[in-house]
């Protein structure tokens, strides 16, 4: 077994808290900045290279929903396309919120960011006789090393059906 | 209170709220941003969606994020609030799949200053969102914070 089909086959009471993993690492380039900030976040500071000297960034930084998004890429390329599950009886779902997004550092053009995430809280409560919410630390590190990004999020695990009412 | 002027932090209303304009999604937009950033098989293959959790095919939660940024972003245009970034959002909960055809807007209400001079170019205004279907439905519900130009500043 893969180690991404271990991990998407486990039940909810099968994540340990404290298990922690590395998704990969990332490099952005300007054209992809210009385009996410052209398409959703139309500041100049995401858009134009060269308007942006003239802003209180000094150049071109990405949007904070751009992180998030090669985050959800990153963690869907690791799990091997992740919520597959949901379709075909595996057991990993959809999310349900995110807690305290913080944007620490601006993110450039030609910057790599390493993405970590981390299992910190399983929740008692089950959803529609069938989920459990287990809720993730993750954090972005530039190619310094400095956090750029920290959240924390809600996605659903399948409960297994033996501990479940019938 | 829509103006001619620019808005800096020292003139917004901090308790203003505002509605976007609606945009309707596509099944063509949400597997162009699934593709890239989202490759689920609810967010890019509608037969498969049919079958999945959501029972149709939606957008990635992260997809309605970005068009949250681009409902808020024309209204911080069209109302020249002079918004210079965000580097928090204390909550964002998602609450109803964005599907294919899905009309959206945002609604937003300011809930007064986070901090007054937390820097000599900005302040930091509190902000609730809500991203609605056609139905009324809410789809997204986020608690933010924005980051809006005192006036003299030279960050411009």
């Amino acid at each position: 077994m893969s180690k991404a089909s271990f991990l998407r086959s486990r039940w909810f009471e099968d994540i340990p808290v404290g298990e922690f993993h590395v998704f990969g690492s990332y490099t952005l380039s300007e054209q992809e900045m210009v385009d996410f900030g052209t398409s959703y976040a139309p500041q100049i500071y995401h858009t134009d290279p060269d308007a942006a000297m003239n802003t209180r960034y000094k150049g071109l930084i990405a949007s904070n929903w751009h992180l998030c998004s090669i985050w959800m890429r990153l963690m869907v390329d690791y799990m091997e396309g992740y919520s597959l599950g949901v379709v075909d009886g595996r057991r990993n779902g959809a999310g349900l919120g995110f807690q305290d997004l913080k944007i620490l550092k601006p993110v450039r053009p030609g910057h790599t960011l390493t993405f970590s995430h981390e299992i910190i809280d399983k929740a008692e409560r089950i959803l529609k006789n069938k989920w459990g919410v287990i809720k993730s630390r993750n954090e972005a590190f530039n190619h310094k090393g400095e956090l750029v990004m920290t959240f924390t999020v809600d996605i659903l695990a399948e409960r297994n059906p033996d501990n479940l009412t019938k | 209170m829509k103006s001619s002027t620019p808005i800096y932090f020292e003139d917004l209303d901090k308790f203003a709220t505002f509605k976007s304009d609606e945009t309707t999604i596509t099944a063509q937009e949400i597997r162009k941003y699934a593709t890239q950033f989202d490759p689920q098989p609810y967010h890019t293959d509608r037969s498969a969606a049919e079958g999945s959790i959501f029972g149709g095919l939606c957008a990635s939660g992260w997809h309605v994020c970005a068009i949250m940024m681009k409902l808020l972003s024309d209204v911080m245009a069209k109302e020249k609030i002079m918004l210079i970034g965000s580097d928090e959002v204390p909550s964002l909960k998602w609450k109803k799949p964005a599907f294919e055809g899905s009309k959206l807007h945002a609604e937003l209400e300011f809930k007064g200053a986070k901090i007054e001079e937390a820097d000599p170019d900005f302040g930091i205004i509190k902000c609730d969102v809500k991203i609605l279907n056609q139905n009324q439905q809410l789809i997204m519900d986020v608690k933010t914070t924005l980051m809006i130009e005192n006036r003299g500043s030279d960050s411009e």
